[in-house]
């Protein structure tokens, strides 16, 4: 509904770039220059030590923050600065590095709340509830039970997720991001703190969901296995900057990114 | 009689079908819950997707006699896979799913099967990845695509395309009763099933039944708990496993009850609730789950939900067993227990899905009588069987008020037992296995030419109730000198019952008379200790105190007790006892990793002692090398003492409750 | 007759009135009645603090005064020629433009803003609506349009226990209106997507801005569902005493019951308002002649504080369930 000059993106085609991106807080850069772009179909992996500002890249892209200079295209449609609401209809779905989820809400309804969005604005249908609203929610959850199937939690379909473990949270939150049927999905550390099991299953989730939806993923990860094994690209920062780009064979090579791990003196 | 002619003639499970079809046709055969919701087959629906994927596997090449392999957790059409299979005379053999791919490859191999009809991705993934070691398949059969898209379809094919081809066959080649004159050709006398048991040592054996074995098994259980039409049973355990195979199948299709498939195995506790299934079967493992869930629940609960929940269960514990066993009680502990019920035992059986039960079975090893008595208490009717799968499940049940937590209940109908010499439990009756398959050595070892089947069981007639009572694996079990049985688990078990006892070794082998050394409870004793003012520097001290003796000496007399009512175990008493000086401890080999005694290498390790106990000494030195928790090692010695305890005369067994 | 010389004191707090309530129950019964009624109206009011704040972390010091001005804009209107049920209409409509303006001109401004501006904001509100009200309404007591509304007056009486117990029928009408409200509320709250929405922004901004609920759309319908039940609350008030800035320090009666209930509970604003209201009737009864008067200003504090001695977490405190 928004931005009618949006494009169709086929596979393989530049889905979202940004350009000579840069965001500070106060005096402090964050994100100096950076540009980069991400191909439809891809999973595309944002790598880096602490501190370079790959959480800082998402949230420019999904609108959180704003930077202050370049420009950020997504859809064949330019702009200065995304907002998340433009973000989220436009089809960007993220988690988040320390999991964001509602947490009073049970699995179930979090990961309704990801459908906000493909639901009927009706309001007044909405306040009765019955009618078209009914049979839309009926619709709706039909498609989350598919989510629920998918990612195998159906056990806890009615359990506050403030009361799960975190790996499963992960789960959940991944859920809710898929449940807006993304285009672009951003997970921000999607295998922090998991044991190894859960880690096998989270990379075999993402592959699934770029396999069986088809959905362009991009991803921060510490990990240099996941990311070895999962990404198509890879984009490496550092304090800020983008110091390599590449395929994962191509950035292991890289000397910058050798340094930039092994911890050399700038 | 016309009934039993009737009875007679339908004698295979496709037959059933088709009379489930005919008789109670818009009854729920089979649910599944998927996408969260409850999807129903009616047994005519059954019958129909049944025959369309018995005439596809038909197309497929699947002859009489071949063997279809099935693979994966409880689903409706893995089960409509073992119907289709019967239905055109071949052999469904149900596998572990869990099963290692070495394992399954070994099932595969030996069984000869010609397709295997497959749950899901994994499954497949494992059988391609063992592929060149099973020349006897042609097909793949996967019942969730999820993930195969991409996969070579070459030999691997989705069930439902299957049961396309079936539907097409049945307009042209196979069309009219072509399909039911196929089940027609099927005799009681065919194989069923082959079921791979796993043994603890070698190769699982496979395990062959006729149909004549099963049905009658199942004909007979369905009388003997008057189970219906009627019935919800939720079927969660592995399909390989004889119990499943008979209770959410053969009982199934002979009585014509609902069978209800979980939507995933974490969602059994709560698919178990909104089914509320009246007919129930699990191994001693499940029920202490949901206890221990239970409890977990309770300790973080508020404090007047506690306190409710505990005065509720103590007052169960007193009078529970007796109202469910229709025992005479007084009015105010009915009234409480009605009142409990409204607050605690009800809301708590409808949390465990067992509101509607009728009838529970625990099976497969022993029950913890604590847990045991829990259930029944809250008005449960839990019960104990005692099943193989050479039997096909049913060697003795418990008949309603007749319940205790030691027995395993009286022979099922048609079923003859009887003791050896050794204690080993001999079983006979129509429900016995045809033999192992391709192993005749086997057969003729386990099974005797008059139709006994040998149960590796040691065990005994329970004088008292007259049930039967399992004391250990028949090999485990020596004797004295004189011939008693001498069953050291058993006594063991008893011992450790008592909370101030933590292990227990028995000797007795081929010697006189039977002695114990005992380890004890540092807890439970140590909280004794201090509320009896009994000064103790270390274990050793108060281990080897003269008023710990007095206790253990007790406990080990009411053993004693209780074992001379035990008829061929009152031999088996105990004479001497001592205290060991230290606790047995893994970390010096003298329990398994699983916390199990190693009796042999502990009688030798503790030799004197063990000399002590046959000698008549008071008192015997010993020197111990062990290891601490740093592991360094040093010595440790003691003085131990030997206490002479006194037998008690067998008991004459109560005449009317004699089997 | 009960009391002896050196426990006099004692048993003046401690039996004597208990003794009263057991010998004259139609009294008691009375006394709960209104105690109550009473209570019904602190849970609205309550309830108006309780939907902003779950929804924005705001404490809308304002909500006294909406319910003065939304009472206002009602008679104001009917005085002016507009027809009873007409002018109820537009006082609502009056309430959701009151929703919008607030969202545009108070919250998107200082939308990232410390919860002390904000707070400091709904101050400004506060003063800006007691002047704008004196303004078009002027600065006397009005009278509610009771009749208009066709909400019943009068009383029932009944026979209790040997005595009369008396019900207004205004406040029977009151208790209902007000269960109603609640229940639409709940039902709102649980079972629609949009208040699936407002939970989410309780639970998480960040999390609600990511799936794409807009945080604005919220904003206005909290403050307008605010609104509406300082316009039910209004209206009740209003019609047992009468329509007067005065009204507005009702809101401070709010914070004993929030304190109480939790700021975040919806149960807890109506809970812990009908156990105020109850308290604080039942104590003037029967310990205020005790005490002597000027037991209505502080008792209800002294109720909440009581209460949260036994119980920290406050009435439906949620446990904090989090794992790391």
């Amino acid at each position: 509904m928004r931005a009618p000059d949006e494009t169709v993106i086929k596979a393989g085609q530049t889905l979202l770039s940004v350009e000579n991106v840069s965001l500070s807080f106060g005096g402090v850069k964050a994100i100096r220059n950076v540009s980069f772009d991400i191909k439809k179909g891809e999973i595309r992996a944002i790598i880096g030590p602490n501190g370079a500002g790959k959480t800082s890249m998402l949230n420019v892209i999904n609108g959180f923050y704003h930077p202050q200079e370049g420009e950020i295209t997504f859809k064949g449609v330019k702009r200065k600065k995304m907002r998340p609401h433009d973000a989220a209809t436009g089809g960007i779905a993220r988690t988040f590095q320390n999991v964001a989820l509602f947490k009073s809400m049970t699995t179930l309804d979090n990961i309704m709340a990801g459908r906000t969005l493909k639901m009927n604005k009706n309001f007044f249908w909405q306040l009765l509830r019955y009618g078209p609203a009914e049979q839309e929610e009926i619709q709706h959850r039909r498609k989350v039970e598919e989510i629920i199937d998918f990612l195998e939690i159906q056990h806890i379909r009615r359990v506050p997720v403030g009361r799960l473990p975190y790996g499963l949270q992960k789960r959940v939150e991944l859920g809710r991001a898929l449940a807006m049927e993304p285009e672009l999905l951003l997970l921000d550390e999607p295998m922090a703190g998991m044991n190894l099991e859960e880690k096998e299953d989270m990379c075999r989730y993402v592959i699934d969901v770029n396999n069986h939806y088809g959905t362009t993923i991009a991803l921060i990860e510490h990990d240099m296995g996941v990311v070895m094994d999962l990404a198509n690209r890879v984009v490496v920062l550092d304090y800020g900057q983008k110091i390599a780009d590449g395929t994962p064979d191509e950035v292991k090579a890289d000397k910058a990114v050798i340094d930039a791990y092994l911890g050399v003196a700038h | 009689m016309a009934q039993d002619a009737v009875d007679k003639a339908v004698d295979t499970f496709p037959k059933f079908l088709l009379v489930n079809a005919r008789e109670r046709g818009h009854r729920p055969a089979i649910r599944e819950k998927d996408l969260g919701i409850w999807q129903t087959w009616t047994w005519a629906q059954v019958k129909e997707e049944v025959k369309a994927l018995a005439l596809g596997l038909k197309e497929l090449g699947v002859e009489r006699g071949d063997k279809v392999a099935i693979i994966g957790s409880n689903k409706p059409r893995l089960y409509w896979s073992m119907c289709a299979t019967q239905s055109i005379g071949g052999i469904p053999v149900p596998v572990y799913q869990d099963a290692v791919a070495d394992e399954m490859a070994f099932v595969l191999a030996h069984a000869g099967a010609k397709v295997a009809i497959v749950e899901n991705q994994e499954q497949v993934d494992k059988v391609l990845s063992i592929s060149d070691r099973l020349p006897s398949i042609t097909h793949v059969i996967y019942d969730e695509p999820r993930g195969l898209r991409d996969y070579d379809h070459t030999r691997l094919k989705w069930l439902n395309e299957i049961q396309d081809i079936g539907r097409k066959a049945m307009e042209t080649k196979y069309s009219g009763d072509a399909w039911e004159k196929m089940i027609a050709e099927g005799k009681g006398s065919d194989i069923a099933v082959i079921l791979y048991t796993s043994g603890t040592t070698g190769n699982p054996k496979g395990v062959m039944l006729t149909y004549e074995s099963v049905v009658v098994s199942s004909r007979n259980a369905n009388a003997f708990d008057n189970l219906t039409e009627k019935e919800e049973v939720i079927a969660y355990l592995p399909m390989a496993w004889v119990g499943d195979h008979i209770f959410s199948y053969a009982q199934s299709y002979v009585a014509g009850y609902t069978v209800n498939c979980p939507e995933s195995p974490e969602t059994i506790i709560e698919d178990r609730r909104e089914i509320g299934t009246s007919y129930a079967f699990a191994p001693p493992r499940v029920y202490e789950n949901l206890l221990t869930l239970t409890m977990v629940r309770m300790e973080d609960a508020g404090r007047v939900k506690r306190a409710m929940f505990h005065y509720f269960l103590g007052h169960a514990r007193k009078w529970g067993e007796k109202i469910l066993n229709k025992e005479p009680v007084p009015i105010l502990a009915r009234l409480i227990y009605w009142l409990g019920d409204i607050l605690v035992y009800g809301p708590m059986k409808n949390r465990y899905g067992f509101t509607n039960v009728r009838v529970a079975y625990t099976a497969g090893e022993a029950i913890g009588p604590e847990i045991f008595r829990y259930y029944r208490s809250l008005g449960i009717n839990l019960k104990q069987l005692y099943g193989q799968t050479e039997a096909s499940v049913y060697i003795t049940a418990q008949p309603d008020g007749e319940i205790y937590a030691d027995t395993v209940g009286k022979p099922s109908p048609d079923v003859e037992i009887k003791i050896e010499q050794n204690g080993e439990v001999l079983f006979r009756s129509p429900g016995v296995f045809a033999g192992y398959y391709k192993d005749p050595d086997k057969t003729a070892e386990t099974k005797t030419p008059d139709g006994w089947v040998k149960s590796g069981d040691a065990g005994f007639f329970d004088p008292k109730t007259g049930h039967l009572k399992i004391i250990d694996r028949a090999k485990d079990v020596g004797k004295l000198k004189d011939g008693t049985l001498f069953a050291p688990k058993y006594i063991e078990n008893k011992l450790k019952f008592y909370p101030n006892i933590k292990e227990a070794v028995a000797l007795g082998d081929k010697r006189d008379y039977v002695t114990v050394m005992l380890n004890i409870d540092l807890v439970s004793v140590g909280s004794w200790a201090e509320r009896n003012n009994v000064i103790y520097g270390s274990y050793q001290e108060l281990a080897a105190h003269p008023r710990v003796y007095e206790m253990l000496a007790e406990h080990v007399d009411e053993v004693n007790r209780s074992l001379s009512e035990e008829g061929p175990m009152a031999g088996a008493q105990i004479k001497r006892f001592l205290i060991l000086h230290k606790e047995l401890d893994a970390d010096d080999g003298e329990l398994t990793r699983t916390q199990k005694v190693r009796r042999g290498f502990i009688a030798e390790r503790y030799g004197p002692l063990a000399e002590g106990l046959y000698n008549g000494a008071k008192e015997v030195d010993i020197t111990t090398e062990l290891t601490f928790e740093d592991g360094r090692k040093g010595n440790i010695s003691a003085r131990v003492r030997i206490q002479d305890m006194k037998t008690h005369p067998p008991a004459a067994a109560p005449m009317d409750k004699a089997a | 007759m009960l009391c002896v010389k050196p426990y006099n004191m004692l048993c003046k707090v401690f039996v004597i009135p208990f003794y009263e309530m057991w010998d004259l129950p139609d009294i008691f019964v009375q006394t709960l009645w209104e105690g109550l009624v009473g209570g019904t109206l602190y849970s609205l009011i309550a309830l108006g603090f309780v939907l902003i704040f779950k929804a924005s972390g705001v404490f809308n010091f304002a909500q006294g005064i909406m319910v003065v001005f939304s009472a206002l804009t009602l008679v104001g209107l009917h005085a002016i020629g507009v027809p009873a049920y007409v002018a109820l209409a537009l006082a609502a409509l009056i309430m959701l433009v009151l929703a919008f303006a607030v969202e545009r001109v108070v919250l998107r401004p200082l939308v990232n803003q410390p919860d002390i501006i904000l707070f400091m904001a709904t101050f400004g509100l506060t003063y800006f609506l007691i002047g704008f009200g004196e303004l078009i309404f002027g600065g006397d007591p009005k009278v509610m349009i009771t009749r208009e509304l066709n909400i019943p007056t009068g009383r029932i009486s009944f026979d209790f226990a040997g005595g009369r117990v008396e019900m207004q029928k205004l406040d029977i009408t009151a208790t209902v209106v007000a269960g109603l409200m609640v229940a639409v509320l709940a039902v709102f709250f649980s079972k629609t997507r949009i208040g699936r929405a407002l939970r989410a922004v309780a639970d998480s901004h960040k999390a609600a801005l990511s799936v794409g609920i807009s945080l604005n759309q919220i904003w206005i319908i909290v403050w307008f569902a605010a609104g509406l039940v300082a316009l039910v609350t209004g209206i009740m008030w209003g019609a047992r005493s009468e329509v007067s800035f005065a009204l507005e320090i009702i809101a401070l009666k709010a914070l004993p019951v929030l304190i109480l209930g939790g700021f975040t509970s919806i149960p807890g604003a109506i809970v812990g308002g009908l156990i105020i209201g109850i308290g604080e009737k039942v104590g003037e009864i029967y310990w205020g002649p005790i005490i002597g008067g000027g037991i209505e200003s502080w008792l209800a504090y002294m109720i909440a504080l009581i209460f949260l001695l036994f119980r920290p977490q406050g009435l439906f405190g949620e446990k904090i369930i989090e794992r790391v």
